[in-house]
């Protein structure tokens, strides 16, 4: 209990001092100033390289982690498990909901939220209290090495941000599938309960295609959705992609016995965070599906 | 020409029924699906018998069973807003259905078989706050109780859900949206074997419920045993539900307008309403669920959200047409 309300003193210690800090940061000389545009299209004002960070994206935790700012981090989400070191960054929450309290008692000089509406209020807060805050989008490949830049300007390492982005762009070309004639097409199964799958214009599609297959719903007008069995059944894809590690419980359900790929077990199994996520590790990823898809594929 | 309900019924049902069959997500033509329907060699025959069959045939159940238990109730309690989940189901359903999500339940019925695990725990729990001074059955009682074993559940739920991890927050909240993604031959044959006792005992009771709209005392005089009626549709009621909260989730609005409309377009006997509201329900359902697979085709809606869409204008269509 006790604890609890030390907390809360410090925190709101804490940002008051913050918002002094804020105060003082105004003054300072203009020559250290960074100025970003964020992707909600916030100007976002540091008066210099950020050096304590709040990261509240796994992706950009990652980036941050690959461009060598992993020791600035003073805060990450409770979902952030890559690389290894962001274990030892303190949590903050799971993100999605900011908790602006244990957020402004890391004392942070620059927060990267995620660019949702809901978080656009939190931004707007942390700005009050005198902390930059950026709101950036992290769905699909592109965002990896604009991110990487981006958060490279905002922590002064733009050589180290620089050379990760063109050797990621080079290793995701050289991970690439050249396209064959018969490429095997793929269900992305996210959830069977009701079934979802996602279309063209996500993550794991990009993976996917880029892994030498097709998805089976490259035409869903949403980037994801709930489809019908039916429908699966006439697309019959040739392998069914699912998050779990092992063979998933639904399969066992006599509605599905209708696929053959899930009749037969043709399974790609993809449990690892680097096939939810734009990170650094997608050309790893994608080398990781492509394999498995022959392994699936090979008749046995 | 006078709507009664027996006429809508007796075109509506074999229409919606039929609709429901050709149309899907899957464009097939007629010819193709009565080919798929009549030969099982035929190349939509897997689609047609395997996957929309028993879907359909699983949805009208489920929309019957809605239907027929709504009016139920809503006898029961004298109550026009009551409708199946009122009474504390929803809650302890979605509360089972949740934490068999939340655990990674690792079998392929664990969260239906969880679902109706809690829905009858609520059940019970309401049941036994509302038989008051351990004899009587008091609807007022019941649907307090209703109420709060419900929050009750569905505090806990979203304190389940919070807790968990992310991917599964979502997921959680889809399921109970409902649908009929799950349907099969066997789910069908469970839920009709199920089913067969509480709808006819409900479809027995529809003079005793006559009888007791005139009052406990006058009921008692005319010969009904109004604490059986009460207990006896009670419980019927909330299996049913329990069975199909398991089934589809949680699919709202089915049970509490459509008996509204039967009454509306009929008589308000309980003689003729059960059998309308099971009817009507079900044909409505099959309609609602053809309409969710088929108009963003290849993407499908939540049943419950056109259940809605679909629902209150025609129903407001109705209250304005028995006002005028």
């Amino acid at each position: 209990m006790s604890g609890r309300l030390i907390r809360l003193l410090g925190s709101t210690a804490a940002a008051t001092l913050v918002a002094l800090a804020g105060c003082r940061a105004r003054e300072a000389p203009r020559d250290h100033a960074l100025v970003v545009v964020d992707d909600a299209g916030d100007t976002v004002r540091l008066a210099g390289p950020a050096r304590r960070i709040v990261s509240l994206i796994p992706a950009t935790t990652e980036l941050l982690f690959a461009i060598g700012a992993g020791p600035d981090l003073v805060g990450r989400t409770r979902w952030c498990d890559f690389p290894a070191e962001a274990a030892a960054v303190p949590d903050v929450g799971d993100g999605m909901t900011p908790n602006l309290e244990a957020v402004a008692a890391t004392r942070p000089d620059l927060v990267v939220l995620y660019n949702s509406g809901q978080n656009g209020t939190a931004a707007e807060r942390l700005r009050a209290l005198g902390i930059p805050a950026v709101r950036v989008r992290s769905d699909l490949l592109a965002d990896v090495p604009r991110l990487a830049r981006l958060l490279g300007t905002l922590t002064d390492r733009r050589g180290a941000a620089e050379s990760l982005s063109v050797a990621f762009d080079s290793s995701l070309a050289a991970a690439t599938v050249p396209a064959a004639n018969r490429r095997p097409s793929v269900f992305l199964l996210v959830w069977d309960q009701p079934p979802m799958t996602v279309g063209k214009g996500s993550y794991l599609s990009e993976l996917l295609e880029r892994a030498g297959a097709v998805n089976a719903y490259a035409d869903l007008p949403t980037s994801s959705g709930q489809i019908s069995i039916e429908s699966v059944a006439e697309r019959n894809p040739d392998l069914v992609f699912t998050m779990n590690a092992g063979a998933p419980a639904f399969a066992g359900r006599p509605e599905w016995q209708r696929i053959p790929a899930i009749r037969e077990r043709r399974f790609v199994h993809a449990p690892g965070s680097e096939f939810s996520r734009p990170s650094p590790r997608a050309p790893a990823a994608i080398r990781t599906l492509s394999a498995r898809i022959a392994e699936a594929s090979a008749p046995r | 020409m006078r709507l009664s309900p027996a006429r809508v019924l007796v075109v509506a049902v074999p229409l919606v029924l039929a609709a429901g069959i050709a149309l899907g997500s899957v464009a097939l033509s007629p010819a193709a699906v009565w080919q798929g329907l009549t030969n099982g060699a035929s190349a939509h025959a897997l689609i047609v018998r395997e996957l929309r069959l028993p879907r359909v045939l699983l949805a009208f159940l489920v929309g019957g069973s809605l239907g027929v238990s709504g009016a139920v109730l809503q006898a029961l309690v004298r109550n026009p807003l009551a409708d199946p989940y009122l009474l504390g189901l929803s809650g302890g359903a979605g509360l089972g259905a949740v934490i068999a999500i939340a655990l990674d339940a690792g079998t392929a019925w664990a969260v239906p078989a969880s679902a109706f695990a809690g829905a009858l725990a609520a059940v019970a729990l309401v049941y036994r706050l509302a038989v008051v001074s351990g004899r009587r059955l008091d609807p007022r009682v019941l649907l307090l109780a209703g109420v709060v074993v419900g929050a009750f559940a569905a505090a806990v739920m979203s304190a389940v859900i919070v807790l968990s991890d992310a991917p599964r927050l979502r997921n959680a909240f889809l399921w109970l949206l409902g649908g009929f993604s799950a349907a099969s031959w066997s789910a069908l044959a469970i839920f009709a074997a199920y089913a067969a006792v509480p709808v006819l005992v409900m479809a027995r009771s529809g003079r005793a419920l006559d009888l007791l709209a005139l009052g406990d005392e006058t009921a008692h005089h005319l010969g009904a045993d109004p604490e059986r009626t009460k207990r006896l549709v009670y419980v019927a009621a909330s299996l049913l539900t329990a069975a199909s909260v398991a089934t589809c989730g949680i699919i709202g609005f089915v049970g509490l307008v459509v008996p509204h409309a039967m009454r509306r377009l009929g008589s308000p006997l309980h003689r003729a309403l059960l059998p309308a509201s099971f009817l009507g329900g079900g044909a409505f359902l099959v309609a609602a669920d053809t309409i969710a697979r088929t108009v963003l085709r290849p993407v499908e809606l939540p049943v419950g959200v056109v259940t809605a869409l679909v629902g209150v204008p025609l129903f407001a269509l109705l209250l304005r047409k028995s006002v005028s």
